[in-house]
Formats: structure tokens, sequence, C-alpha cells
């Protein structure tokens, strides 16, 4: 079945757009229509298109109403599922609609064709515009919430119609050269000069929108370098791209090399004219033919999940850190960028004019670039697995730190220690020293390295590989242990001052209130979160004191979490509030964050990723914050979630 | 002219470095629930609750909370709430502790189907 509707989206992007660009051929490229038999041949181009259009929009529909019911795709009309998708669903909706709009349209056509005009070309234009650009609902475009979704539909319809205004103009104006070859005479060559240098206006015009369109639709969609080149549909997006850079270098070559020999030379004989003039038609048919490849490739793409939303394979055996890269660097990287990519176009520009030795002089720039941009990458260099850029499948949460505490203890503890420093009882006889699992280096790894590392063993062998001994989600778990445990010995560095330094997040938990349930993660989108870990219980002083400071930060933001490590079960209610009740899997996942030596509070100021950003305990030299302290901080907070968290770098 | 290839990678890797990826949204997954996935409640809740990452079609989404031996403790069916489409609720019967498991199918707005399922344990302490 996904053969079948990858078929239909792709026949049916390719027949929507066939029938809307003769619409816009006749608007911009082609008016007045130089002959009789040219708007007889668009007739029926748009006709033919039509009926495509109408049967892949069908097909595309009952796909779909089987995928949505689960039914097979005979029993979607029998059984009604067809009419509750038609009526119900915003697809259905969306292609009801459309089917209108594709009726209009042949009342166009037949109109344009009974009495030419003008207002019949313009009324065609919007009708097909809007056939088309209404395809951006039925893909992802239509999907993501919010102002940010407005952008992305936005951009959505401009690549659609910049698309169709270039690709469905390409046939026409093919069939516009073939009839100026057969007639050959000064009226056709006059037509035909005046109708590629408009065509060049209008293809050069939707390259540019094509380009900054899928730009945003590609930071939508495919959003980092690990998606597009490690995942399916990231590799399908590159693919896309580049045919896509092909048909713009044959643009070129149309509009630097054969345009300029449309002017008639001396004498009246049109040779060099009609040689062009083959070469441009051949040209625009090649360049159709990659534009259907093109949308074979949008038909798979619309029902692959994101890049985003898939694990990414990394094929490269090092990755980029380009978050070690100093301001300078970046700053010279960028410009490094910049002239590579002028370097390029130039090259390709003078290329397709024939200037070679401007070719040559634009190439040796860019190769000049690239070792420059490479001496500047090479700091940031580091290894790199397969599994590096993989996402935690297991939620870092209590839940998980817990299952992989024990896992620790059961697979790891033996050489790594009870303590994670590379100090277990088997650690003294092997060759290579187990690493220290509790050292800020380990947040220089990715998760996925980690799990490459637990899944296929380290140091020859030293460290047996554990994917035949534990299932994937036990390893994650483990990674989450690990990390769980280090962010919380880190964060006993943070000092009570708020800097832009912070340690790794706590790790995500839900704990219950007087009112329900909630999550850190949802008190944190609201703002930052003082968490308060008691061990023993609190004084009703204290308590009071929290409650006190706690009226007084709302306005602040800063929102007051207590926890009693040492009780399980539902929140204390008695006043005075605010202690939460929490799981006995919570407390132990948030004992990670709790030194033994705090005289039983420990305070920690999150920022809205959970990192900590300061910490003070009742034992500190600096004892526990006043509530001034606090809402200054809260406010320092704030901003500096704006920013990414700098972890502890590289050591090694 | 443009050399698409390079000027979209060197952008994308820019846009990764410097703004952080959007939160892209296409299909619905499950963003969050409650009870939470994996968690354990004292009281029995009279409904669970699910949010999604985008907007669902009311036809075609569904969700069932089972018990352990498989049997529907449901009390009516998965509603989609008409004021936020992202959020389906179904009512619960009164459920004595144990562990229960909420099986989800989701259409959303974009025609993509996901399905999914989690537990949750009601401790009745």
């Amino acid at each position: 079945m996904d053969t079948l509707l990858i078929a239909a989206r792709a026949v049916h992007y390719a027949a929507t757009i066939s029938l809307a660009g003769p619409f816009a051929f006749v608007c911009f490229v082609a008016t007045p229509e130089p002959s009789e038999r040219l708007r007889r041949r668009l007739l029926l181009l748009v006709l033919g298109s039509l009926v495509l259009t109408l049967v892949s929009g069908t097909g595309w529909l009952l796909v779909l109403s089987a995928r949505f019911s689960g039914q097979p795709l005979i029993a979607v009309l029998p059984q009604g599922i067809v009419a509750t998708v038609l009526t119900r669903t915003r697809f259905g909706q969306i292609w009801l609609a459309r089917f209108v709009l594709v009726a209009l349209l042949a009342l166009c056509a037949v109109a344009r064709h009974r009495r030419p005009g003008r207002a019949a070309n313009w009324a065609g234009l919007v009708v097909g515009a809007s056939t088309l650009a209404s395809l951006a609902w039925a893909g992802h475009g239509g999907a993501t919430p919010g102002h940010p979704g407005e952008l992305h539909l936005a951009a959505d319809m401009l690549h659609l119609l910049a698309a169709g205004a270039w690709l469905g103009s390409l046939i026409p104006l093919a069939l516009l050269l073939a009839e100026a070859q057969a007639s050959n005479g000064p009226y056709w060559a006059a037509c035909t000069r005046l109708a590629v240098l408009r065509f060049s206006v209008l293809a050069g015009t939707s390259v540019v929108i094509l380009f900054a369109a899928g730009l945003v639709n590609t930071w939508f969609l495919a959003g980092t370098v690990p998606t597009l080149i490690g995942t399916l549909y990231g590799r399908l997006l590159l693919a896309k791209i580049a045919i896509f850079a092909i048909m713009v270098t044959i643009a070129a070559i149309n509009l630097l090399r054969m345009a300029p020999r449309l002017v008639p030379v001396g004498g009246g004989r049109h040779l060099t004219l009609w040689a062009a003039v083959d070469h441009l038609r051949r040209n625009a048919l090649i360049e159709a033919g990659l534009g259907l490849c093109v949308l074979a490739i949008v038909g798979s793409l619309g029902i692959l999940p994101p890049g985003l939303h898939t694990e990414p394979g990394w094929p490269l055996p090092f990755r980029l850190d380009l978050g070690a890269l100093a301001t300078r660097s970046e700053f010279l990287l960028a410009i490094v960028v910049a002239l590579a990519g002028v370097c390029m176009v130039t090259a390709i520009a003078a290329a397709a004019a024939g200037h070679y030795r401007g070719t040559l002089i634009a190439g040796g720039g860019l190769i000049l670039c690239l070792g420059f941009g490479g001496i500047i990458l090479r700091p940031t260099i580091e290894p790199a697995y397969p599994t590096t850029f993989y996402a935690l499948p297991e939620l870092y949460a209590d839940a998980s730190v817990n299952r992989g505490a024990s896992l620790y203890a059961a697979n790891c503890a033996l050489c790594h220690g009870t303590s994670g420093r590379g100090d277990g009882p088997a650690a003294a006889g092997l060759p290579v020293h187990p690493a220290d699992l509790t050292a800020s280096h380990l947040f220089a790894h990715t998760p996925g390295d980690l799990f490459w590392w637990v899944s296929n063993g380290r140091g020859d062998g030293v460290m047996p590989g554990f994917a035949g001994i534990m299932s994937a989600n036990d390893r994650w778990d483990v990674i989450n242990f690990i990390r769980a445990r280090a962010a919380g010995l880190i964060s006993r560095h943070i000092g009570p001052q708020v800097s832009a330094t912070s340690a790794p997040a706590i790790p995500a938990f839900a704990f219950e209130t007087g009112s329900g349930q909630q999550t850190l993660s949802g008190v944190l989108a609201a703002g930052p979160v003082l968490l308060v870990l008691f061990s023993p219980p609190p004084s009703a002083e204290r308590l009071a004191q929290l409650a006190a400071a706690q009226t007084s930060l709302s306005a602040a933001g800063l929102k007051i979490l207590s926890i009693n490590l040492g009780r399980i079960g539902m929140p204390e209610m008695e006043p005075p509030p605010p202690l939460v009740g929490i799981s006995a899997e919570v407390a132990a996942a948030l004992a990670l964050f709790h030194a033994p030596d705090d005289g039983g509070e420990t305070d920690l100021m999150l920022d809205r990723a959970g990192n900590v950003r300061a910490r003070w305990t009742r034992s500190g030299a600096a004892g526990l914050p006043d509530t001034a302290t606090l809402a200054a901080d809260a406010i320092r907070v704030a901003q500096l979630s704006a920013a990414p968290a700098s972890h502890a770098g590289h050591a090694d | 002219m443009v050399n698409q290839p390079m000027i979209a990678a060197a952008a994308a890797f820019t846009a990764a470095v410097a703004l952080g990826s959007p939160a892209a949204r296409a299909h619905a997954f499950l963003d969050h629930a409650s009870p939470s996935v994996g968690s354990t409640v004292p009281a029995a809740p009279a409904a669970v609750t699910l949010w999604f990452t985008q907007q669902l079609e009311p036809a075609f989404t569904t969700a069932q909370v089972s018990d352990k031996s498989g049997n529907n403790v449901g009390s009516g069916n998965a509603q989609v709430d008409p004021n936020d489409p992202t959020e389906l609720r179904v009512p619960l019967k009164p459920l004595p502790p144990g562990t229960y498991t909420v099986a989800w199918h989701a259409l959303s707005i974009d025609t993509h189907t996901t399905t999914g399922h989690f537990t949750f344990t009601v401790s009745g302490g």
C-alpha cells in the first residue's frame, strides 16, 4: 500500500503542476499567444493533466482511507469510510474543496479556448494556484502548531507555487519552441526571443523562492546535519536538492549561453538562432524529466516520518563539535563558508557561460576556502560512531535511572566501582584503567557514544560489549543512570552564584500536589524552579519560611518545589504547604542530587532545561538563600536559559 | 546557478548550531499523559488523559485502557477535546489497585497514523 500511496502522491503532484503550469505560462511568458495551434495544444495538455489529477487524487483519497481505518482497499468505499474521511477529517474537507477547484479549472480552460483573453487566463491562474497551494495542507506543512506552523505552511505553499510556475511552464515552453522551429520565420524568432527572456525571469524568481522556502522546510523537518545524512528522509532530501542543483545548472546554461544566441546574426541567416532554439527545447524537456524525478522523491518524502523523528545512523568515523569552537573561529568560519559559496556559484555560472578561465579561478578560490575551513574545523573533530546521534529511546526520567542503577550494580560496578570512579574490585588487574564515569568529561560525549561503548566494548576488548547481555533498552537505562549520577556529583561543585556554567539536567519526574499530579517539565515550562530537597524532614518554621517566600517569588516567575526525600506518598497538606508528594523511585533518583553532608537541606536553582544553575546547602559557607537573592537569581536564570548551557569541556 | 547542497548543508549546520532545532511536529506523538507514563498513583484516576504533539482527527483516533488480564476498564469511548484537539481523554470505571495498559492509535491532521502504549499503576495507598 506504501508503493500505491507514493505513486498516487507523485502522479498527483506532477499532474497538478502540469495542470496549473500552462496558465502561468500564458500569463507570464507567452502573452499574447503566438498561434491558434499552440493554444489548442495547451488545452489538450490542461485537459489531460486534469484527468490525471482527478484519478491520482481519488487514488490518494482511497489509499489514505484504507490506512486511516486499517481496512483493505476494496472495503473502504462500501463501508462508507471514504465518506467519513471526506466529511470528518481535515484532509477530506480539503480534498472536497480541491475537487471543486479542479472542476472550476476545467471551466476556465474551456472558456479560455472559446474566447481567448486576459481575464480567462488570470482566472485560470488564480484557481490553478489555489489547487496547487492547497496541497500544502495534505503534507507535513499543515501540521506544525502555532506561529511557527503558519510560517511552515506559508513556506510550503510558496514552495509549491514556485515549483509549479517553473516546472509547469517547461512543457508549454517546449511546445512553443517546437512550433517556432517548425515555422522557422522572423515572426517566430521574435516570439521565441521574448518568450525565452520572460521565462528566464519566471524561472529565476521561482528558483530563489524554491531555495528560500526549501531552507525553511528543511529546518522544520530535517533539522540537523545528523538527521540530514543519517536518515532515509534526510538522504532523499539531499538527493532532491542535488537534482534541483543540476536543473538550476541547466537553467544557467540556457540563460548564459543559449539566450544570447537568440539575437539574429546579420544577413538574415538564423542558423545559430535555430540551433540555440533546438538546444533550449531539449534542455526544457531534460529539466522536465528531472522535475519528475524530484516529484517522485516528494511522493516518498511525504509518507516518511521527518528526519527529526527517526534515529539517525551516523556514517562517518568522526563528527564536528562546533560547540567547542571559539566565537572568533565561528566568525572566521562563517566568512569562509560565505566565500566558498560565492566561489562555487561563480565557478558554476562561469562554466555555464563558457568562461573556463573564470571557472578555474573560482575553483581555485573554492579549494583555498575548503583548505582554510578545514584548518579552522580541525580542533572540533571528535571520534563518532554509528549510534552517536541516536536519540534516547528511554526518557531521562526517574524510572529509567532506577532501572539503570540496579543494572549498573550487576554489570558495571565490578570494574567501574560502586561509586563510578573506575575503582571497582577488578579494576587493578586490568591493562587499561576503567573510565571514571563521574567526571564532567562524560558529558563531552553524546548518549549515543556511550551506547556504542556499552554495546560493543572499548579498549581492544578490555571492556566487553554488553549487546548480547543487556537489551538495548537496558543499556539506555544504564546510560541514563550514569548520566544522572554524574550530574548529581557535578552539581555539588556548583556554587551559590548563578553563572553561565551549570551542572547537567535533573532527570524528569512526576509529583503529587493537593490538586493532582504534575511533572517537573510541566513546571519548568513556566519558568525557573527552586528544588528544595530535605532529608531528614524539615522544621515547620523552615516550611513556613518557604511558603512565605513562594508568595513573594511568584512575581519573579520562580516556583518552589519542596520535597521530603524521606517520605513517600501523598503531599503533606497540613499547613504550612508546600511539600509535594513523591514515589520511592523519584526519591531514589533525586537522592543522587543531595550530598550526605548538606546539613539536611539542598536548594537547587533549575533553569528551563532542568540544568542546575546555583546550589545552596544548610551546612554550606553561604548558607541558604534569602528571598531577595532568589528573586534576583530567578531573573538571571531566566535570561541565561536562552543561551545554551556550557558544561565542562573535553579534557583529553 | 546556486549550488544548493553545500549551502543547504551549511545553513542546516548553522541553524542547528545557532538556533537549535525547532520542535518539528509532523506526526502525532504522545507528549505526556495523566497519570504519567510509567507512574504509580495512590488513588484511582477517573480518566486517563493523553496530550499529543499535534492535533488529532477525532474520527480515527482511539485509546483503550485495559487491566492485567486484558479487560477494557474504560467507561466510555475515548474523546478528543473539541477545545484542544491535541488532547484525548478516556473515562474510566473505578479501578482497583493494579497495573493498567493504555494503548493508543492516533491519526494526526497531516494524515499520519501513530500507535503506542504505556502502563501506569494504581497503588491504592
